[in-house]
């Protein structure tokens, strides 16, 4: 089953072509990755998909539902959560705190309710807190719920931003660049991480990374990018061998360089 | 060193707390017995200073009671010098009330135990003031001994047995009883006053307030803040009945500006939307009950058979009406952010001003609105400053209590969330158009709250009462109280609004200071005096990472 698709998505900004006519599939239950170069509008189509762009072209489908024109929080509302790039914690509220914003889509409480402290805005508060604290174990930042969210590592403030975006209970995760800035020790325990997300919680996974190490190891399928088409889609293996995605990551100089000198070895062994 | 630093720091703040009720009055109202009053205020916040330190300087006992020797002289010798001056002032004929309106000569004598004939002659007010500074250093120490009580030990004897768990109760009441005993002596014109039975009255207060604080720190950590809270409450109650009518106006105006500030601190503090028109619903909340309850309003002359609303009445409806000002006012902004939406606020401010200007036939123009009734309940008029303090420091209590429920609600964290970073917020699911239009509804309802208050206690009301300068000073106090503390408000409006007050003759050069006091906060302490927790941290970020880099 298709969870997330996107047919002939274009998103513009003034006359650069950002997205350029994307299809797009995800399958249920998958690890996918988007690769590409730098500015080949991956997190641009990111954004299209949570709505904080309105695309100019073609539909994008999430669970045979459209999602053109919707707004952020009804999209996060659906079943998507994401992380970003560039770590977008609310670095002054409490790693609790942040989690607890994150569950905001399962709060059903009214504002006037929590004046008069009803009944189900205590249960539902005590219950919140509850999935906060065990959400924070999933993720291995037990006892640290009090601290305030800018005062973490770097590396658990990349978990907590997961956590926060699984605070949402959603269908698909996006991830935006989750080891950038990571050692490859800290790289290899989150992808370990990912995989336990879909293997437990059955959560579809999509990633942007640049760390092909990890995107050959964690993706089972694999979309590359550049200047906003898509120019190859396949596994790691057949990512790997595709000789356009090798030209739009090194250039067409050096790729053609690379051919002639894979042919003349050729010819010399031959 | 660095002890002696510390020790002169809270000297000063404490100075500056007594300074203020000085000018305030304070001596005229207590007549001899201020020194008391005072001293023991030095006491307590010697007390409080010296307990809130970090646990290894508070065990240190010579560093504690120095710091107490040092936070009384200061503030003795800081209000000696002042005392000196308007006496030495007053000798030469010089009416210092003129701009300290509530500095008489009778409020020197009261401080230094003489009388107003003393003052004006030749008798020196130095040994009185020598008695003064001595009295503050004596309180200060006492203050700082009473930190070092072993209260953790003897809380644990008392738990462990439940007759001795009583007496430390009875020991609570017991301050209270005494003043009272106190009180109804000097009403039945037994003399405590002079100076021998000052001192002894002193000792006697001493006693029961540290017999208090005793109990307080005897009974279960659980519940010393509801004893605090009731101790504030009856402090609170006792307040307006010791002041006189000048006082009790200030401070309404005060407690009006903190119904305001708290409104306000819900939509620039936590929402993080920063509103510049802000008066504008505190106009619409005054034009709301004053329209429909003053006898010469449009309202009342044009609608036949129809009387006007009494002010509990009309309370409710200003409130609905200044809500959903709020709610229009909030529409068309809801996209805008930062500067944008500071600039928008701030017209709409100055269009509320001219709307009440210019609609002549219906708010009365530029001749405002008049004879508003004083609100009634069981037919005693509260229209006096007084009842006006206590409704307004009703009205504080109830915002503040709905504040607090918000903010440590859903909606609240959304709030903050918000505040941090829209975009995300957004992300995480959270309706923005929703909480933008609940921040500024809730904000302006508490403004017309506020408003309707206002008219009440003006009677008549114009359109210069609700220019952009209440915005400003309301944007101010919140400011320098400190953002999103709601203690911050308190004390804000306390510094903001009503030293201006005490200073009104010199009302020309209050702008001039006003300025002057929000650039030096800026620089010196951009948080607020009494920042929330959160917010200082944002502040002191890059102070943060040198401190831990250098480490």
């Amino acid at each position: 089953m298709v969870v997330l698709s996107s047919q002939g998505v274009t998103k513009k900004f003034g006359g650069l072509v950002a997205v350029n006519n994307f299809d797009f599939e995800l399958p249920q239950g998958m690890i996918v990755s988007i690769i590409g170069p730098n500015g080949a509008g991956k997190t641009t189509f990111f954004n299209c998909i949570t709505g904080f762009y309105e695309i100019d072209e073609g539909i994008i489908l999430f669970d045979g539902l459209l999602l053109n024109g919707k707004s952020p929080d009804k999209i996060t509302r659906m079943g998507i959560a994401r992380t970003y790039q560039n770590i977008r914690l609310f670095a002054n509220m409490t790693v609790t705190e942040n989690i607890l914003v994150g569950a905001e889509p399962h709060l059903k409480s009214f504002w006037f309710e929590a004046i008069f402290q009803t009944r189900r805005v205590k249960l539902e508060e005590l219950e919140a807190q509850q999935d906060a604290q065990r959400m924070l174990n999933f993720v291995g930042l037990k006892g640290i719920g009090d601290q305030l969210a800018r005062n973490l590592p770097y590396g658990s403030q990349r978990r907590l931003e997961i956590a926060r975006a699984l605070a949402s209970k959603p269908k698909l995760l996006l991830l935006d660049e989750p080891t950038s800035g990571m050692n490859p020790q800290e790289s290899a325990e989150l992808m370990r991480f990912i995989r336990n997300l879909r293997d437990e919680l059955g959560i579809t996974i999509l990633l942007i990374e640049h760390d092909m190490r990890v995107v050959m190891a964690i993706s089972e399928n694999i979309y590359v990018m550049d200047f906003g088409t898509k120019i190859a889609e396949g596994t790691p293996n057949e990512i790997q061998r595709n000789p356009r995605v090798i030209e739009a990551y090194l250039g067409r100089g050096i790729a053609t360089g690379l051919k002639t000198q894979t042919a003349k070895t050729k010819a010399s062994n031959q | 060193m660095n002890n002696l630093k510390e020790g002169f720091r809270y000297g000063l703040i404490s100075y500056g707390i007594i300074l203020y009720l000085n000018l305030l009055g304070i001596p005229l109202n207590f007549g001899d017995i201020v020194l008391t009053i005072f001293s023991l205020l030095i006491g307590l916040l010697s007390f409080a200073f010296l307990r809130k330190r970090p646990n290894h300087l508070r065990k240190n006992l010579r560093n504690t009671l120095v710091q107490g020797l040092i936070i009384g002289l200061v503030s003795g010798l800081g209000l000696s010098i002042v005392t000196y001056i308007f006496a030495s002032l007053q000798k030469d004929g010089i009416n210092v009330a003129q701009v300290f309106a509530q500095v008489k000569p009778e409020h020197t004598g009261a401080l230094t135990g003489l009388t107003k004939e003393e003052v004006l002659g030749d008798v020196s007010v130095l040994p009185g003031l020598l008695q003064l500074t001595l009295l503050f250093t004596f309180a200060g120490f006492i203050g700082s001994a009473l930190t070092q009580l072993p209260v953790e030990k003897l809380r644990k004897q008392f738990d462990s047995k439940s007759g001795l768990k009583t007496i430390s109760r009875a020991l609570f009441v017991l301050p209270f009883f005494f003043y009272g005993l106190f009180m109804l002596l000097k009403v039945e014109g037994v003399q405590i006053a002079g100076t021998e039975e000052n001192n002894l009255g002193m000792l006697f207060i001493f006693l029961f307030i540290g017999a208090a604080l005793f109990a307080l720190r005897a009974v279960e950590p659980g519940r010393q803040k509801s004893i605090l809270v009731i101790l504030l409450v009856v402090l609170m109650l006792l307040l307006p009945h010791f002041a006189d009518l000048k006082q009790n106006a200030i401070l309404g105006v005060v407690g009006i500006f903190i119904v305001m500030g708290i409104g306000l601190n819900i939509v620039v503090g936590y929402a993080g939307l920063l509103d510049l028109g802000y008066v504008a619903f505190f106009a619409v909340g005054a034009y709301a009950y004053a329209l429909l309850s003053s006898p010469e309003s449009y309202v009342v002359l044009n609608l036949p058979g129809f009387e006007g609303v009494n002010f509990w009445a009309g309370l409710p409806i200003a409130i609905i009406i200044g809500a959903f000002a709020g709610f229009l006012l909030g529409v068309p902004v809801l996209r805008m952010r930062g500067d944008y939406l500071a600039i928008v606020t701030l017209g709409f401010g100055e269009i509320a001003r001219l709307l009440v200007l210019n609609l002549r036939d219906y708010t009365g123009g530029p001749g405002g609105v008049i004879n508003i009734p004083a609100p009634i309940l069981f037919g005693m008029d509260l229209g006096n400053p007084r009842d006006i303090l206590y409704i307004a420091m009703a009205f504080g209590l109830i915002v503040t209590f709905f504040t607090v429920r918000l903010r440590d609600s859903r909606l609240g964290r959304a709030w903050i969330a918000m505040r941090e970073d829209e975009d995300v917020a957004q992300a995480m699911g959270i309706n923005l158009v929703a909480i933008k239009l609940l921040a500024f509804a809730s904000g302006a309802a508490i403004a017309g709250m506020a408003g309707a208050l206002y008219a009440t206690r003006q009677v008549n009301i114009f359109p210069d009462n609700f220019a952009l300068d209440v915005s400003i000073n309301v944007l101010s106090l919140i400011i320098i109280g400190g953002i999103g503390s709601l203690e911050g408000v308190v004390l804000g409006a306390i510094v903001l609004i009503g030293l201006p007050e005490i200073l009104r003759t010199v009302d020309e050069y209050r702008i001039v200071a006003f300025g002057a006091l929000l650039v030096t906060m800026m620089i010196v302490r951009p948080e607020g005096i009494l920042p929330s927790t959160r917010r200082k941290r944002t502040l002191h970020v890059h102070e943060d990472s040198e401190s831990t880099s250098t480490k």
